[in-house]
């Protein structure tokens, strides 16, 4: 376990100051980051560009709000995992664009350090080391799939 | 996807796409609001990184955790009914928030909580009454290696809501009251609510009574 390399994760959220605290604490939760983007297309090309194990993705960017669009390109053509943080929940399709779940903003950052290290286990083991932890909500298909951990506990 | 507001369009009625407008106006101003909140935290964060004196440290991060509680609440806010704010709701969130942070696995945090709305407008003002209270009595109740029970308990009693915050710690110990009661004595003014903090031999109890049916300003 502690021989695995930590999961490489592209951060996408056009508020510079929130993608800097953001940095930190993906560091903090024992995860890498490679790259950062503010836009749409910067977000697909780094995505494609660097292969990250996770994408953090906001729905608003500097091209507005194209982040859902985003999320479906980074996990159809780069085969990134996304995770959604955003003020904007509702307004998330059904499918969550392919992504994995989504973490509501104004978050704390103990929610954050949380949700990752629990991603990191379930991208890592396929399957989720229990429910998930407070402010993350999972999409009905990662749900599903990374059901293992969830049918012990629950 | 089509939202509300092309929907209505559609429509051609103008009524309605007056309406969607206004709804359309009011998720953007929610969604500034949270976004904001997440700046100032983001600020505040970035700034205790930064800072190596360790009381400097302390004081940002009280002040983080107060943004936070208000943060919590507007997480909450717009989620049903605009105008009301379910305090249960807040209260599991924001207790599961502070008993992570604080980290002690030798505490029992135990709730008991009826389901009560109040006022949006009153949100934030109880949320920061809540997040001092359960604060202190995770913060001065149990020194390293005392653990314990803090319960918390929300009854809705119809004309009033009672909010107790007990624990079995070490109690007040003549510890002279600090910007935390401050902000509390305060806020109950503005709530109209009635607190008393008492020693409960062992820990301390505190009880804030709120009344109900009433906007205060």
């Amino acid at each position: 376990m502690t021989a695995e390399a930590p999961l490489d994760v592209l951060i996408v959220e056009d508020e510079v100051l929130l993608a800097e605290e953001l940095g930190f604490l993906v560091r903090e939760a024992g995860l890498h980051e490679v790259g950062r983007a503010m836009s749409s297309a910067e977000a697909v090309a780094l995505a494609c560009q660097f292969t990250p194990d996770l994408a953090l993705v906001d729905v608003h960017l500097k091209d507005g709000p194209t982040g859902v669009d985003a999320a479906r390109l980074i996990v159809e053509d780069c085969g990134a995992v996304v995770l959604f943080m955003t003020a904007n929940v509702k307004r998330l399709p059904a499918d969550y664009a392919g992504a994995c779940g989504v973490i509501g903003k104004p978050y704390s950052e103990r929610s954050v350090t949380s949700a990752l290290s629990y991603l990191q286990v379930c991208l890592r083991e396929g399957r989720a080391p229990g429910p998930p932890p407070l402010g993350l909500s999972l999409a009905p298909r990662y749900r599903e799939l990374w059901d293992g951990g969830l049918a012990e506990t629950g | 996807m089509p939202d509300a507001s092309s929907a209505a369009k559609a429509s051609g009625d103008p009524l309605e796409e007056a309406l969607a407008q206004k709804s359309a106006l009011l998720h953007e101003v929610d969604h500034r609001v949270k976004n904001n909140l997440q700046l100032i935290a983001s600020l505040i964060l970035l700034q205790s990184r930064r800072t190596p004196d360790e009381a400097a440290r302390a004081a940002l991060k009280s002040v983080l955790e107060r943004v936070t509680a208000v943060a919590t609440v507007h997480r909450r806010l717009f989620q049903n009914d605009p105008l009301r704010f379910d305090v249960a709701d807040f209260v599991r969130d924001l207790t599961a928030d502070l008993a992570a942070a604080a980290g002690r696995d030798d505490l029992d945090v135990v709730l008991d909580l009826d389901h009560v709305a109040i006022p949006a407008a009153s949100a934030a003002a109880f949320a920061l009454v809540v997040n001092e209270l359960l604060g202190n009595a995770l913060k001065h109740g149990f020194p390293p290696g005392r653990g314990g029970r803090i319960s918390v308990n929300l009854a809705d009693l119809g004309r009033a809501c009672v909010l107790t915050i007990a624990d079995d710690g070490v109690g007040m110990g003549g510890q002279p009251p600090g910007f935390g009661s401050t902000i509390v004595k305060l806020l109950c003014q503005q709530l109209h609510a009635d607190l008393q903090v008492s020693d409960a031999q062992p820990g301390v109890r505190a009880t804030v009574t709120v009344p109900m049916g009433e906007t205060p300003s």
